[in-house]
């Protein structure tokens, strides 16, 4: 078979693996790999949080000392927020902590109003924002600074038409979005372009034929999901494709059914969490797509999803109206 | 993590391995915590530079580390702001963390930074920079991305652009990268004579078809050539336009052939030179395709509908239907209407195809381009080959049937609409037993007073939006 699938991968969630995968991550802080990717510490703990509680165990996470890590790391000068102390913070690492805290609906444990000044100072003329305040604009940061303004109630702080333009720049002729005007479409940057526009109600802008059928198409015989022509399948594109299909209403253009096997297959059965590829080392990012995938196509016993913000359905109602487009 | 092999090892092997692990991250975290106690001191100098070039050679994605550097390069030159060997030291460095990173995100920004920040930027040694990172990787997007911001600051011609790129796919024809950076460039180079909306001139896409189609029957299973056929062949979503529009005595209605948020859009539209602005979205969403106006209406013998978009003006004259209705409707443009020497090469392409798949019967790309260039051919003549065509794809790529299905309904659509606008009879539209899954130029159907759609077992109601009209009367 394809992609180092064989006859022996799992045919079902290995739920209890996951949970424990999930939580015992981080349980040796000394640990190399953990130690290596402090970096996106922020990001790590809304992959895991968002995980454990689509399979309905968030209460195995210390949600007290996860908290009062949030908020050692946001800066007090710029109202930003960092994947961990000391380090810098990021739009990236400050949506991560937005999501956290809106998980344990506990917005007001940190300063709401300065993460919303922060977002504010970023966006450039042009209406695309910088990651922070080093210069780098990608249409990833455009999506994280309208999705933190979102859930914090604050989107009046930024000129949105002009946001909506600058991503719409960022539009190509295959119908796909880059990370910038001109640049190659990429499944991950279309997944931030169309999710940006169900924030910004703009979905009617989409060329959504053209950008569906595109999709679609990287769906390969594994049932896997590239991420661009001609690519391996990953895990992770599991989530940003089938989230924009679902997103513009065409997630029946892919087959669920061949998605779902090849997710299923990508479990660690010893350790639990799930790799990019069959056979590969797992890790949190991948096991929160893959199961963040399998609640999109309404597996048993998952929390429902909002493909939009990758977080429980539950907790984004409370928060948020995003579009979605009719199938 | 991607693309990490699991690999089974002894208990020796991995308590070996985890020693050798631990020791790295103790020395990780110490170099980390002097970084962090030399930057907080202010201490910007060589020996930062040092610590974090330790640490970014071999994880070039900590960002803060990169920031530091940036610090540290910014208060290191503050003297001399002439000199680059600062500058240059650290583009050398960020060419070593790409050689083992290709693609971090910030290695990547961190050069454009020194290059924006640099006295003396080399914008050309860029250019071949890229030149080699794409002879390693033709589809590192990073790069490709990167080439493009570089290729303007050093003002390449595009001339110059496109050899580089056509000379990656004369080597490749598998690399999208390079297919996608050509559908840029050619419009830059041989615009369409008159028409905007046509991104190459006939001449060009005839020789372009040439060049595409050897390159897709070189490997028929590859996907990169196709998707740029499909690209010269032509939209898959309509242009804005007035789709109709209808009056009765208690309603105006006006469909667009796309949904539109006349609110935010900046569309005026102009009933007879009167800007009204009470028109709503019949769903009740921000964007729809169909607005409504309701009050009380005259019956008059002829309106004309103008409407401003995008400092583009579109119009479309209602005339008197009868007693009770003034109705107005264009049939839209399916696709791009072709010269006589383009449509020849599409006349042969077709064959090539149909050639092809004597030999290769399920040859899922070259099905569906048979079916398109029918369609670009003559979409009515071949109606029922492109929709056998089609048929035959939900069999050879069943992964993709629910699209197929879809496609199938939107080219019924399309011969079912243009029969409804040019026979005139507005009452009635029969869609009864078309195997439709869903309803696609919906919009255009408002005018009609009875929508027949029973006998579509699969269909999907939600995308019959006219159903929501007051007095069109739809069977399911």
């Amino acid at each position: 078979m394809e992609n180092g699938q064989t006859e022996s991968d799992p045919k079902d969630l290995l739920f209890e693996k996951h949970v424990n995968y999930v939580t015992n991550h981080g349980n040796d802080k000394n640990d190399f790999e953990y130690t290596m990717t402090e970096f996106l510490r922020m990001s790590g703990i809304y992959w895991g949080t968002t995980c454990l509680d689509i399979m309905g165990e968030l209460d195995k996470l210390d949600k007290l000392s996860i908290i009062g890590f949030i908020k050692k790391c946001q800066c007090i000068k710029s109202g930003g927020i960092s994947a961990c102390e000391e380090h810098d913070p990021h739009l990236l690492y400050t949506l991560s902590a937005i999501q956290i805290l809106c998980t344990y609906n506990a917005l007001d444990e940190i300063d709401v109003a300065s993460v919303g000044k922060y977002v504010q100072s970023l966006q450039q003329p042009d209406g695309s924002f910088f990651g922070d305040k080093w210069g780098e604009i990608d249409t990833r940061f455009s999506f994280c600074a309208v999705a933190i303004l979102a859930l914090t109630n604050q989107m009046d702080l930024i000129d949105v038409d002009k946001a909506v333009e600058f991503v719409l720049s960022c539009g190509n002729v295959d119908g796909g979005f880059g990370s910038k005007p001109n640049a190659e479409s990429h499944a991950g940057l279309i997944y931030c372009c169309v999710g940006f526009l169900s924030i910004t109600h703009n979905l009617h802008r989409l060329e959504t034929e053209k950008l569906a059928w595109w999709l679609c198409e990287r769906q390969l015989k594994s049932g896997g999901l590239n991420g661009r022509p001609e690519k391996l399948p990953d895990v992770c594109y599991s989530w940003w494709v089938l989230s924009s299909l679902t997103i513009m209403g065409r997630s029946h253009w892919i087959s669920g059914e061949k998605l779902k096997e090849f997710i299923l297959s990508c479990q660690d059965t010893e350790t639990g969490g799930f790799s990019d590829r069959p056979g590969n080392l797992p890790d949190i990012f991948h096991t929160l797509f893959g199961i963040g995938a399998l609640s999109l196509l309404g597996y048993p016993n998952l929390k429902k999803i909002n493909p939009t913000f990758c977080m429980p359905e539950e907790i984004v109602e409370k928060l948020y109206k995003v579009q979605i487009m009719d199938s | 993590m991607h693309g990490r092999l699991k690999v089974r090892t002894s208990a020796e092997e991995a308590a070996r391995k985890k020693k050798e692990q631990d020791l790295k991250a103790k020395a990780y975290r110490i170099g980390m915590d002097k970084i962090f106690s030399l930057r907080s001191s202010e201490s910007f100098g060589s020996e930062l530079l040092e610590l974090t070039g330790k640490i970014l050679s071999v994880n070039p994605d900590l960002s803060t580390l990169w920031n530091i550097r940036r610090e540290c390069i910014l208060k290191m030159t503050e003297e001399n702001k002439e000199d680059s060997t600062l500058f240059d030291r650290d583009l050398g460095f960020t060419e070593l963390c790409l050689q083992i990173q290709p693609k971090s995100y910030g290695a990547w920004h961190h050069r454009s930074w020194i290059l924006e920040n640099s006295p003396k930027p080399d914008w050309d040694k860029e250019v071949n920079l890229c030149k080699l990172y794409l002879k390693k990787d033709e589809r590192n997007f990073h790069c490709w991305d990167y080439r493009r911001y570089v290729v303007k600051k050093a003002n390449v011609s595009a001339e110059k652009e496109f050899e580089f790129c056509d000379d990656k796919i004369q080597k490749n024809f598998s690399n999208y990268s390079s297919w996608f950076y050509r559908s840029q460039l050619l419009p830059i180079l041989h615009p369409h004579e008159s028409d905007q909306s046509r991104p190459i001139s006939e001449e060009k896409l005839k020789e372009e078809l040439e060049i595409v189609i050897t390159a897709a029957f070189t490997d028929p299973n590859d996907s990169s050539a196709w998707f740029y056929q499909r690209y010269l062949l032509g939209y898959s979503d309509p242009k804005f336009d007035i789709a109709c529009f209808k009056l009765i005595k208690q309603h105006m209605i006006i469909a667009f052939t796309k949904a539109v948020d006349l609110n935010r859009d900046k569309i005026s539209i102009f009933i007879d030179n009167n800007c009204d602005s009470q028109w709503m979205a019949i769903s009740g969403n921000k964007s729809d395709c169909i607005w409504i106006n309701r009050g009380d209406f005259e019956i008059t013998d002829e309106i004309l509908i103008k409407v401003t978009h995008a400092d583009q003006e579109y119009s479309l004259t209602a005339k008197k239907y009868d007693k009770s209705a003034v109705i107005g409707c264009k049939l839209p443009s399916f696709g791009y209407e072709f010269g006589i020497a383009v449509k020849e090469e599409l006349k042969n392409q077709l064959e090539s195809c149909n050639q092809l798949l004597e030999f290769e019967p399920d040859s899922k790309f070259t099905l569906l381009t048979a079916a398109l260039l029918m369609r670009s051919l003559d979409r009515f003549h071949y109606h029922e080959e492109t929709l056998e065509y089609l048929k035959k794809l939900q069999t050879v790529d069943p992964l993709r049937y629910g699209y197929y299905r879809d496609l199938a309904s939107k080219w019924i659509l399309e011969v079912k609409l243009k029969e409804f606008v040019e026979s005139g009879k507005y009452e009635k539209i029969d869609l009864t037993a078309l195997d439709l899954t869903t309803v696609y130029y919906n919009q255009f159907l408002v005018i009609a007073n009875e929508i027949d759609l029973r006998e579509n077992p699969a269909l999907n109601k939600n995308s019959c939006k006219f159903s929501l009209v007051e007095g069109c009367n739809v069977s399911f």
